[in-house]
């Protein structure tokens, strides 16, 4: 085997794994076409706050998942410099809450446009029932602000 | 040289609303994105799950891109990110069933991390390729493939002398270890050997 990262590949290992690189470059067409299809979501307006997944918050939450076994829910936090979204996701559906609390517009979006729309109540807490498997995001509208999640895969 | 710029162009063109230069990042690093899901074992519909995701966050991130040369690992690490929470998922979904979920914990927990670098790796081998001369690219292939031709083969294929075959070789071999698809990869991944980083691709979007 090859190691990975060494710049001291004999001429054999470089060329046997330019066999293998060459082997693997057929995809699939539909997942292609798939993925050539997010250009569709080029455009962000400007007024548009992006909310980032919190990474280092999915690692603690995997720690403590695994120790609560099959059934809890995934738990994803979204952070923008003046909105946080927390959302719990199992096999019922997706709730959330908007921090600082506050009421608002929160739509549910996925790959083929926007689901459905929901309020959240005064202390920023909603649902939506589990949409398909696939991408997703949330779109929330606050008095005449938006913010509007990464794409997380549900 | 002028391959750095050649993602760099895709991407560039790509945040300016060009959907062709989109079409052709897309359709040469979904193998990278395959590979990573093929490390953790996802079923065809997961894996493309994983894909279309990862396609909406780049999507979004292109005219954030600082350096377009890291792409690879980005898209790699956000694969492999996502595939991490579908595994998650599955586990999590999964009635509880104490034997079903003891052989779950097993095949999932382990980290695809050199498997993810592999397929990193194999990404910057097929862009060096690209980046070579057609005659380069030819007798690289040519003793690539499986089993690799003879020298006498090659040589009635390529009009080439025998004895210039070997030299011919090792030169090729060489210009592909220079090319800037692997020496971005061996950039970003050498100094990551110790310490198993996964540090890097955060500092290429803002």
């Amino acid at each position: 085997m090859i190691i990975v990262s060494s710049p001291r590949w004999s001429d054999d290992e470089l060329l046997r794994e330019l066999d293998a690189a060459l082997q693997e470059e057929s995809v699939d067409e539909s997942v292609i076409r798939a993925a050539q299809g997010a250009f569709a979501w080029r455009t962000v307006d400007a007024d548009l706050e992006l909310l980032s997944l919190d990474e280092a918050f999915m690692l603690t939450d995997d720690v403590l998942v695994r120790g609560s076994g099959p059934g809890a829910p995934q738990r994803l936090v979204f952070h923008g410099e003046r909105l946080s979204v927390e959302v719990e996701i199992d096999e019922i559906g997706i709730v959330g809450q908007l921090t600082p609390p506050q009421p608002g517009e929160v739509t549910l979006v996925t790959a083929d446009g926007p689901q459905s729309t929901t309020q959240a109540d005064d202390v920023g807490c909603f649902a939506f029932p589990l949409p398909a498997s696939g991408p997703l995001r949330l779109d929330c509208k606050i008095s005449s602000e938006r913010f509007i999640t990464e794409w997380v895969t549900v | 040289m002028a391959e750095v710029s050649e993602v760099s162009w895709l991407v560039q063109r790509s945040a300016s609303g060009d959907e062709a230069a989109w079409n052709v990042l897309v359709r040469r690093y979904s193998p990278l994105v395959m590979a990573v899901t093929r490390s953790y074992r996802l079923t065809a519909e997961d894996a493309q799950d994983v894909s279309q995701t990862v396609w909406l966050r780049l999507v979004e991130q292109l005219a954030n891109l600082r350096k377009p040369e890291a792409l690879p690992g980005w898209i790699a690490t956000t694969a492999r990110r996502e595939c991490g929470r579908k595994i998650r998922q599955a586990r999590r979904m999964l009635p509880v069933d104490p034997q079903v979920d003891a052989t779950l914990q097993q095949s999932t927990t382990v980290e695809p991390d050199a498997a993810i670098l592999r397929a990193e790796l194999r990404q910057a081998l097929r862009d060096g390729l690209s980046e070579l001369s057609a005659r380069d690219q030819w007798i690289l292939q040519l003793r690539a493939a499986d089993p690799p031709k003879s020298y006498q083969e090659i040589s009635h294929l390529m009009g080439m002398r025998i004895g210039s075959i070997g030299p011919t070789l090792r030169r090729s071999l060489d210009k592909l270890r220079e090319t800037s698809a692997m020496q971005a990869y061996l950039a970003a991944n050498l100094s990551d050997e110790e310490t198993g980083g996964d540090h890097r691709e955060l500092a290429e979007v803002e």
